[in-house]
């Protein structure tokens, strides 16, 4: 890569742009912290100029600057709507480094917050997984023929896990426990019937190169079964996550005492939406990083594929 | 007979498709005896595929019996190592993880250290050096059967069946393969040969490495007739195919699949 390639981009300018509006003066009445968005963008500037310097992909550093570049616009565009032009409600619409500012403010806080929704999340998540794999495994490579159990995981999972929460709450001890009861819901049944659907696709030419190396049942099932449904069952597992935290939320939102969910709520109860925002934007990073993790894990384990 | 290592007799197997069952073979019999190495030949849908799968143990015949060293053959079993056409390899495992999973499976008395360096010999012997911890879909087809011919050599089973593994390979590739295989069947002399069944559509493959070669008739599937291979081995393909005997030969192995084809051509497309 040139130099020219490497450092002299769009997104530079618009962060030049973006730090020059700074300078214009603020009509906003309310105290606007633009010390800390300055501060924030000269980070993510830093960051990028540094990765710039290492990234080898040309590609994967085009990305990381477009990225980059609509941040810094999203940035200018909110801060001249708010701080420098007082175009929209002050109260509803914070600017962008008071929004920036209270993250700081209230890190702790948040960061307690998106423990708790971790934990709960992913213990229904992994408690779905891991039984619902193996019951898969076993239930598609025994009833080859019979689609019986595929017709009755349709239905369970037709209903919305949702609508278990009140049921949950009459049946379980904590509304925690009844938030991973959802999420397990949530998640075994999109595990389980991918699992199946994984199963019943399986080559029968890998079947018969597997009985001709005489294995053993549950060599049979973990180590031909399970690595050949693998793709589908992380399909299920994607579903089952993606729908896990638009329930963690919903359910944080209506009775719990902790979790990003209830924080975004409790704020905005009381009018405080420049936490309310910070907290809806702490939501959507902590979503991507989770699910880029997952990604991640995939394409690991299915590196043998093509 | 009893000295053959595997004897096949009055072989009849039914395949059932749409509720209708039709004679997939029919009374076949042949021995094959011990290091002896057999090729099955036949127009498409002789049953000859079908013929192996009863050897391996996945298909169980209507009648007949199938006997190993004396003994009825039931299911699956690793005195057998089975090369397919395709997937004979688990794609998940890269190659060297492949073989040693086959030889787990069927060597028990080799310990779990000792398996990786087998694997490696392995991989050797069929030009594969450096490309074991490649995962099969990185292998190009040929490759790949070199890959599974190394798994099922280094499982040291005593009898190899082999189901048309060159037939998805390309010319120039399927030559070298079958000359890798005439090789490391044929070894030095001092080591015990295997006991191979080997099914082919291709008449210069069968020539070239068989011993015996089962001419499959179909509809139903019986035995038209064996033929032993007259020529002298070590064999090497560029002598033999210049030779007269093996113009004659040849010759006269095609006329036993084209006459019965031609006795039997009622507008069915027949692919050799």
């Amino acid at each position: 890569m040139t130099i020219k390639k490497r450092y002299l981009r769009i997104a530079h300018l618009l962060f030049i742009a973006l730090i020059l509006i700074q300078f214009l003066p603020d009509q906003s009445t309310k105290d606007v912290f633009t010390n800390s968005l300055i501060s924030f963008a000269v980070g993510v500037e830093v960051i990028v100029l540094a990765a710039s310097a290492i990234i080898k992909k040309e590609e994967s550093l085009a990305l990381l600057v477009d990225i980059a570049g609509f941040l810094y616009v999203l940035l200018a565009v909110w801060s001249l709507a708010t701080a420098k032009y007082n175009y929209l409600n002050d109260l509803l619409f914070p600017a962008p480094g008071k929004v920036i500012h209270q993250f700081v403010l209230d890190k702790d806080k948040i960061f307690i917050n998106i423990k708790s929704s971790l934990r709960t999340t992913l213990k229904g998540f992994f408690l779905a997984v891991v039984i619902a794999v193996p019951l898969g495994l076993f239930i598609g490579w025994s009833a080859r023929i019979g689609s019986a159990a595929t017709y009755i995981t349709k239905f369970f999972s037709s209903i919305p896990p949702i609508v278990y929460i009140p049921y949950g709450i009459a049946l379980l001890p904590s509304f925690k426990s009844v938030s991973v009861f959802v999420i397990f819901l949530a998640t075994f049944w999109p595990v389980f019937a991918g699992t199946m659907s994984g199963v019943l696709g399986v080559d029968k030419k890998i079947i018969d190169s597997a009985k001709v190396l005489n294995v053993s049942k549950p060599e049979m099932l973990f180590r031909v079964i399970l690595p050949a449904s693998l793709q589908q069952i992380f399909l299920g597992c994607n579903q089952g996550l993606s729908v896990s935290f638009i329930l963690l939320t919903s359910a944080e939102m209506i009775g719990a005492k902790d979790g990003m969910g209830y924080y975004v709520k409790y704020y905005s109860d009381f009018g405080d939406y420049t936490r309310t925002i910070t907290g809806l934007l702490v939501i959507g990073f902590v979503v991507i990083g989770v699910t880029f993790l997952f990604n991640k894990l995939q394409s690991s384990l299915l590196r043998w594929k093509r | 007979m009893t000295t053959n290592k595997i004897e096949i007799k009055d072989l009849t197997v039914n395949y059932i498709e749409n509720k209708k069952s039709f004679n997939a073979l029919h009374n076949v019999s042949f021995g094959v005896g011990k290091g002896e190495f057999v090729s099955v030949i036949g127009a498409s849908g002789c049953g000859k595929s079908t013929l192996l799968s009863v050897l391996e143990g996945l298909y169980t015949p209507a009648g007949g019996t199938v006997q190993i060293d004396g003994k009825e053959l039931r299911g699956t079993g690793t005195e057998r190592g089975v090369v397919f056409q395709h997937y004979s390899l688990f794609p998940w495992m890269t190659t060297k993880k492949n073989i040693e999973f086959g030889i787990k499976q069927s060597r028990h008395d080799v310990k779990r250290s000792e398996r990786g360096k087998i694997a490696e010999e392995f991989l050797t012997k069929v030009g594969l050096k450096g490309f074991g911890s490649k995962y099969p879909s990185q292998l190009s087809g040929g490759m790949q059967q070199r890959a599974a011919i190394a798994r099922a050599l280094a499982m040291n089973t005593e009898i190899l069946l082999m189901d048309e593994p060159f037939s998805a390979i390309d010319a120039k590739n399927r030559v070298l393969l079958q000359e890798l295989l005439l090789n490391l069947w044929e070894g030095d002399g001092v080591e015990e040969r295997k006991t191979v069944v080997f099914v082919t559509h291709d008449i210069d493959e069968a020539i070239l490495l068989s011993d015996k070669i089962v001419v499959l008739t179909a509809h139903p599937g019986t035995v038209n007739e064996i033929v032993n291979v007259p020529f002298e081995r070590p064999r090497s393909r560029a002598e033999l195919v210049k030779t007269d005997e093996y113009a004659k030969f040849r010759n006269r192995l095609l006329s036993l699949l084209y006459n019965d084809i031609a006795e039997r051509i009622g507008g069915d497309e027949v692919v050799l």
